[in-house]
């Protein structure tokens, strides 16, 4: 049985991808999730705490490192590049740091599903045929904008607008440096290390 | 050490966690929704007591594990709070009773109970989710998920491989940060995550292989734990709904 999501239709000659998961792509993003799932943990363990204090004085200091949380919507879908690839690696990532116990509780799924969504839809709009620094750039920045408007109405409704336009650009520049940037880089970093053989460059 | 959280028989069985996790998961996000949408401390404490009593008695966690659980709410909350009650748009408000001055900050009896009522919000969010981790499954959840809410199979039981991944992931995490301490260096950096990274793809690869030599996916696939929908699923849902309502109702 194949669940494959219905690609786009009148691919231009030469460029037509194959929009199928392998096995290899469902566990190759799915351990990506899981990996970053890891990551999310040991930064709520070692970072977080010691950031999470300065979020009063400083609001906007902690959310430099935002996009931490935004990497696997943007790394899975540049390595497997199938449709739904960032919302599922995503969701994976939020659905572990759930049970791993997360200080954000149920709401991280829900974090997940739309810092997903919000890249996911950026590829879509390329037919998930573009995979340049720049659309990278405007995924990561669209799944940071999915997650400021999540946590306004969610964990700071009653701060001001300043602070939350602050707050923005904040996780747009963090977005673009590390989930953009931090993912070319890792993708090279992991096709030097050779284990990217069998996908596409 | 890193390692999912070890459900026991009693939590298992218990009827939380005989009930469908889908059903769950359902009442979690609609309280969340609910939640959002208040501005009184009221209804989402009322929700955190429900979720911790729910989780003792129909859930079987124990004290122990729930506090365990619990622990990262009290750096949360207070993170939430300060951010609100510093930084709140009423304390610029002339028209608002001033409570203290702290430095350059103005903080308004407005900013305090809003404050209050998000670290509230905080409290219930982490309460939940904490219940609802300690007396689910996640095979179950995959399961109930492929079953109950049709979730192609093939991503979520990828998804479950991957899961079972997790304790080998932070044993090589401890590994590559002492691989890095022989070197003198120390604390955390970038080139950690790299490490790991490989050491997944590697796993990964190896992983698909064998699920590929097994059929993975090719095929029509039998249950071996049938999941339906019982009356437990029909009463906690109807539970949840309900106390949502109550705590609504209660504004203070």
């Amino acid at each position: 049985m194949t669940s494959t999501t219905a690609g786009p239709t009148g691919a231009a000659p030469g460029r037509s991808i194959d929009t199928r998961w392998r096995t290899r792509d469902i566990v190759v993003a799915a351990v990506l999730g899981v990996t970053f799932g890891v990551v999310f943990w040991a930064w709520g363990a070692a970072a977080w705490p010691a950031l999470a204090p300065l979020n009063g004085p400083f609001p906007v200091l902690q959310d430099l490192f935002y996009a931490v949380w935004l990497v696997p919507a943007v790394l899975a879908p540049l390595i497997v590049r199938k449709p739904g690839a960032a919302l599922f690696a995503e969701m994976v990532a939020a659905g572990l740091s759930a049970f791993l116990g997360s200080q954000w509780g149920a709401d991280t799924l829900l974090s997940g599903f739309v810092q997903g969504a919000a890249a996911e839809l950026i590829f879509a709009f390329t037919l998930y045929r573009t995979w340049s620094l720049p659309v990278l750039a405007i995924a990561a920045v669209a799944s940071a904008a999915a997650a400021w408007i999540h946590d306004w109405a969610v964990y700071y409704p009653d701060v001001a607008l300043e602070i939350q336009l602050a707050r923005g650009v904040a996780m747009a520049i963090s977005a673009i440096v590390i989930a953009a940037f931090g993912s070319v880089a890792l993708v090279r970093s992991l096709r030097r290390a050779g284990v990217l053989e069998g996908f596409p460059d | 050490m890193l390692a999912p959280i070890d459900l026991t028989d009693a939590q298992a069985s218990s009827p939380l966690g005989r009930t469908s996790p889908l059903v769950k998961l359902g009442v979690a996000i609609t309280w969340l929704i609910g939640l959002a949408l208040v501005r009184e401390p009221g209804p989402p404490l009322v929700l955190a007591a429900l979720a911790i009593v729910a989780g003792l008695s129909i859930g079987r966690v124990t004290a122990r594990n729930l506090v365990r659980g619990l622990a990262p709410l009290l750096l949360a909350a207070t993170s939430i709070a300060l951010a609100n009650l510093l930084w709140s748009s009423s304390n610029g408000d002339p028209t608002a009773v001033e409570l203290a001055r702290i430095g350059p900050f103005r903080i308004t009896r407005e900013a305090a109970d809003a404050a209050v009522a998000l670290a509230a919000r905080v409290v219930s969010i982490v309460s939940v989710g904490a219940v609802f981790a300690q007396t689910t499954d996640p095979t179950r959840l995959v399961d109930a998920l492929v079953q109950q809410a049709r979730v192609p199979e093939r991503f979520a039981y990828g998804a479950l491989a991957a899961y079972q991944a997790v304790p080998g992931l932070a044993e090589d995490l401890v590994t590559l940060r002492q691989a890095r301490r022989v070197r003198g260096l120390r604390g955390w950096h970038p080139r950690l995550l790299l490490g790991l990274l490989v050491r997944a793809l590697r796993h990964a690869d190896q992983l698909a292989l064998a699920m590929d030599a097994r059929a993975f996916g090719s095929g029509p696939r039998t249950t071996f734990r049938p999941i339906r929908w019982g009356w437990l699923d029909a009463a906690v849902g109807l539970g949840g709904l309900a106390a949502l309502w109550i705590a609504l109702a209660i504004r203070f």
